[in-house]
């Protein structure tokens, strides 16, 4: 890294690195120099003038250059004759800082007084009081009068919604602008601005939806003061009174470390979650989560829940006692002579998949993971990334590679650190910037920061990274030729960086793909990768886009994708055990003589349709572990009391099993971690407790001081524990062959791709985010809506799967001609790859 | 969707205006045309309305909450209606020193309206601004209208009525009715 300066704060010598902020080196040693604007993640702008210190430097002979000393042999200190930010001013060698001196509090203390001018000191009502940096910093700091007239307070709105998701009240505002740098440095969604100046600056929106950004609701956790609440946690609780649990993130392959806060009622005593925040974690959120981590939690209270076991009798489900459930399923496992097959979803925690396979294992049946849509995860296990990559510290010396993924749909954190690499905004001391490199038929929204842009056909994934590979080579695209509708100087370009870069990443996304394409297009992304040397070591490897947030663990359970629809992969099987799973609702009916099996959290078309439902418990209510698409194991821990009535998956299974003789129940989802650890070699290391472990983290955020006041909270649930990919573990892993797929062909092309807002049934159910989410609609290019006579908003039907499904259409410049993007999870039956479709209007403008 | 129903008001109206000031900047830095862009707006109407700041937002690639804090932040800028004629008194302190505070208060009797509000007729809007760069020269205003803009320094009242009379005049010609 870089060199070490010396630097003396209040009498204390502290070694820093050069490039260091005043106000850093003393959070070093413990001081806490009062901040307000100042955030650690942010660029300085000094604003707030909380942070003034004096500051001295070592006074040099100006003839000779040589250091002056006084008398006692200290060196003589030239003291700046005016207070100096601490927030902006970079410390050098020898500089002394004072934060004690009566200049110093009496600096504080004015500029108390000027901020709360304005304020309204309504702390008893506000829902930052309790963990509020203005409210900490006035008690330490200010004075208890103010020079100030009453009456010249300023009385504006206290209510203004900036969007659906998050208030504004004016009058608390302390003009920091740490809400409008967050979104302009880090998110680069320039949607919330300051209008007019001086003690009128206030914060606006026009974006459309209003504050239209996934990352909206971190403004409300950096707001130093309660003028940005969310409209989940606004007026809900006070923050003393909430109980604190770590978990993890169900939605997507990061793994967002949350922190769920939840309160006991005191009118009816439940429980409830109260509001979910992000919890630390460097390598993986940093300090963020996006809002659909952050609102989408309401499922887990929803009326749909499943309450208790039910057996199908004279054709009705009716509710029956575990035993009875139970008794029933192992008594038909038992007489299926192996005829079994078992589809398990990929959000279970491991010790649900494990217990899972396990059990159909054991009784000779078949397993597989749902939805299953992507290949490439035992490639995963050996050329996934290195350990210890930071995909926002990646700089010049790296290329990232992102193919086949809108990744600000699929994974927004990673989309969020993959542009902190590219632009090194924000408070980054290191400012070279990685190659971004972005492969896709279409425009993202990685575009705008990408280096370059390679644009291809849909289906042509895997002829581009090919084509990428022989110029990386040899200087040219060679026989694969013409890839696309651009020249091949873009490929050329792109492979002159990778070629140049020392590390190279490729992330692949699921855009457009099926089980085998996706397959085929890892495949050539490891043999680049491998071919370069780019694998085994940190900052280099593959990633991963999967569609859930422990895809990576199922396929390190042995779940792995059939790659055919679960209706053909049933087929045959006398008994069906789903756990998670909903391929009725998706569009893929099961057998009608079958006996179905259905663990689950609601009552899903599967289950409605099974012969024994078995509710199972959903995350907050249990412990377990997910696996990041980065091979990250994290552990989340239970938030919320559960009825007796319901059980975590991996304890189902593993009563059918001991209810069979097969196998006993494990003491507790630790013991199942203990089994898997001696099972599956990756995990060989890994306990619950070296994923509870932590260490300490840089920037000090979240800590007992509550210096950054409720930004995020402290890690205490541990960091997780990333597995070695087998190559880490000395393995050697030679190319494989890239099996060519057929494309489909058609006028219309079909395309799958993922949206953030979806209908999932984890997050449809959270209302709030509701007015976020679209109607099932698909995207068609302005030329190809003219040919089919389609107007922007009208509905359209088109044959699905064989089923006739109506949507809005969106006609649309990004979309490229003969594409038509069809959003997965969107109440539709799922499409298991580009399929041709045919589009007819069945009523122009009925929705706008 | 907003990007197929977007204003083109600036570009069929002034597309060769449009042109010249784009040609000023860098292709990877047009977001710094944003104001004399919003200025080229404000050259007939005298206001920066939603539609048109959505345009240039759509014309810079950045976003129009962007392109209203620029409105909101100069006085140059307007997001609200007015007077033909924006009578702009700098009040910031070199100024207030020389009586320009006082000035304006003055100037405001003469047309029978409080700061910021506009004379019945609608000629008229008196409005205190931030420095106008003649701190020397107070009490100072200028006159903002659709013939662009003209300083009008070392300032008294009587000063005052003939502009006010010359600019009223203008318009009295085309309307007699107006007249008093």
């Amino acid at each position: 890294m870089t060199e070490s300066i010396l630097v003396n704060i209040d009498d204390k010598e502290v070694a820093v690195p050069k490039g260091t902020l005043v106000v850093d080196a003393a959070k070093r040693v413990d001081n806490d120099i009062p901040v307000f604007c100042y955030h650690p993640k942010l660029d300085p702008v000094g604003m707030c003038r909380m942070c003034l210190v004096e500051v001295g430097t070592p006074l040099r002979d100006k003839e000779t250059g040589e250091m002056m000393f006084e008398e006692n042999g200290q060196p003589t200190i030239n003291w700046m004759p005016n207070l100096q930010t601490a927030c902006t001013m970079v410390v050098s060698d020898g500089m002394c800082i004072r934060t004690t001196t009566s200049q110093v509090t009496r600096a504080r203390k004015d500029v108390v007084e000027f901020l709360l001018t304005s304020h309204p000191l309504d702390c008893p009502v506000c829902d930052k009081g309790g963990e509020c940096p203005l409210q900490n910093l006035t008690m330490s700091h200010g004075s208890s009068e103010s020079r100030f007239l009453l009456e010249e307070k300023m009385n504006i709105e206290k209510h203004v919604p900036l969007g659906d998701l998050i208030f504004l009240d004016r009058e608390r505002c302390i003009q920091c602008a740490r809400c409008t740098r967050f979104q302009d440095e880090l998110v680069g969604d320039s949607v919330i601005g300051f209008d007019e100046r001086g003690r009128s600056l206030q914060i606006i929106t026009h974006s459309d939806p209003g504050f239209d950004s996934y990352f909206s609701g971190n403004t409300t956790d950096i707001c130093p003061v309660g003028a940005l609440t969310t409209t989940d946690f606004r007026f809900g609780a006070r923050p003393w009174e909430l109980a604190h649990t770590p978990s993890v993130c169900p939605h997507c392959p990061v793994g967002c470390n949350l922190h769920i806060n939840t309160r006991r009622s005191g009118q009816d005593g439940n429980w409830s979650i109260k509001r979910v925040m992000p919890r630390q974690n460097e390598q993986v959120n940093e300090i963020w989560i996006c809002d659909k981590g952050r609102f989408g939690h309401h499922f887990v209270n929803n009326s749909d829940r499943l309450t208790a076991p039910m057996v199908r009798r004279h054709g009705e489900l009716v509710e029956t006692s575990w035993d009875v459930a139970l008794g029933l399923v192992s008594e038909k496992l038992q007489s299926s002579n192996g005829s079994i097959a078992g589809i398990a979803g990929e959000r279970l925690s491991n010790e649900d998949l494990f217990a899972f396979r396990n059990l159909i294992q054991v009784n000779e049946g078949s397993v597989s993971q749902w939805p299953g849509l992507l290949g490439g995860g035992d490639l995963v296990q050996k050329v996934g990334v290195g350990v210890d990559t930071d995909l926002a510290k990646l700089g010049s010396d790296t290329a990232i590679l992102v193919i086949a993924s809108d990744l600000s749909e699929e994974a927004p954190l990673w989309w969020f650190k993959v542009r902190q690499a590219a632009t090194k905004l924000g408070a980054s001391l290191d400012k070279s910037r990685a190659a971004l490199i972005v492969a896709n038929a279409r425009e993202t929204k990685l575009d705008k920061i990408a280096k370059y842009c390679v644009r291809y056909n849909y289906g042509d994934e895997v002829r581009t990274i090919l084509a990428l590979s022989h110029a990386v080579s040899d200087g040219n695209t060679g026989i694969m030729g013409s890839i696309a509708a651009n020249d091949n100087d873009d490929v050329i370009a792109a492979a002159k960086a990778i070629s140049a870069a020392k590390n190279l990443i490729i992330i692949y996304g699921g855009e457009g793909q099926s089980y085998a394409a996706s397959n085929a297009l890892a495949q050539a992304c490891s043999n680049l990768l491998i071919a370069k040397g780019n694998v085994g070591k940190k900052d280099n490897g593959l990633i991963p886009v999967w569609t859930h947030c422990n895809t990576q663990g199922a396929w390190d359970m042995g779940v792995k994708p059939a790659g055919v629809s679960a209706t053909e992969f049933v087929a045959d099987a006398d008994v069906i055990l789903l756990a998670g799973a909903d391929p009725v609702g998706d569009g893929e009916p099961l057998p009608e003589n079958s006996f179905v099996v259905v663990s689950e959290l609601f009552k899903t078309k599967t289950a409605i349709s099974a012969d024994v439902v078995l509710p199972a418990q959903a995350f907050v209510e249990r412990e377990g572990s997910y696996t990041t698409g980065d091979r990250r194991v994290q552990r989340f821990y239970p938030a919320l009391p559960c009825s007796e009535n319901v059980l975590p998956d991996w304890e189902i299974f593993q009563r059918i099993a001991n209810e069979m003789g097969v196998g006993d129940v494990s003491a507790g989802p630790a013991a199942v971690m203990r089994q898997i650890s001696l099972q599956v070699p990756q995990y060989r290391d890994i306990s619950y407790e070296n994923l509870a472990a932590v260490e300490e983290q840089w920037p000090d955020i979240g800590g007992e001081d509550s210096y950054y006041g409720g930004t995020g909270f402290q890690n205490t649930g541990g960091l997780g524990v990333q597995t070695l990919s087998l190559i880490e573990s000395g393995f050697s892993v030679s190319p494989g062959d890239v099996d060519p797929i057929g494309l489909a062909t058609g006028e219309l092309l079909g395309v799958p791709v993922t949206v953030l807002y979806d209908r999932g049934s984890t997050f449809v159910k959270s209302e709030i985010m509701n007015s976020r989410i679209s109607d099932p609609y698909i995207e068609i290019n302005v030329g190809d809506a003219l040919t089919h006579n389609v107007t922007d908003g009208d509905m359209v039907s088109l044959i699905l799967n064989g089923k006739e499904r109506e949507l809005i259409a969106r006609v649309s410049n990004d979309v490229p001609q003969g594409a038509v993007l069809i959003p997965r999870s969107m109440d539709g039956p799922m499409l298991r790859g580009v399929v041709p479709v045919n589009i007819n209007t069945i009523d122009h403008g009925s929705k706008e | 969707m907003s990007s197929n129903t977007a204003n083109q008001t600036l570009r069929t109206r002034y597309s060769a205006e449009v042109k010249d000031i784009l040609k000023r900047y860098p292709d990877d830095q047009k977001r710094s045309a944003v104001m004399p862009l919003l200025f080229l707006s404000q050259k007939e109407g005298l206001q920066a309305t939603v539609s048109v700041m959505s345009e240039i937002a759509q014309i810079l690639d950045i976003s129009i909450t962007q392109v209203a804090s620029i409105v909101g932040f100069y006085t140059l800028y307007y997001s609200h209606s007015g007077g033909k004629n924006r009578i702009q008194i700098c009040t910031d302190l070199p100024c207030a020193l020389r009586g320009a505070d006082d000035f304006a208060d003055k100037v405001c009797e003469k047309l029978g309206v409080k700061l910021g509000e506009t004379t019945e007729d609608g000629e008229f809007t008196v409005e205190s601004v931030m420095c106008l760069a003649a701190c020397d020269k107070a009490p100072m205003f200028q006159v903002q209208n659709g013939d662009g803009i003209t300083y009008h320094e070392r300032q008294t009242i009587s000063d005052v009525q003939a502009v006010i009379e010359q600019l009223g005049n203008a318009e009295i010609d085309k309307s007699p009715e107006g007249a008093e």
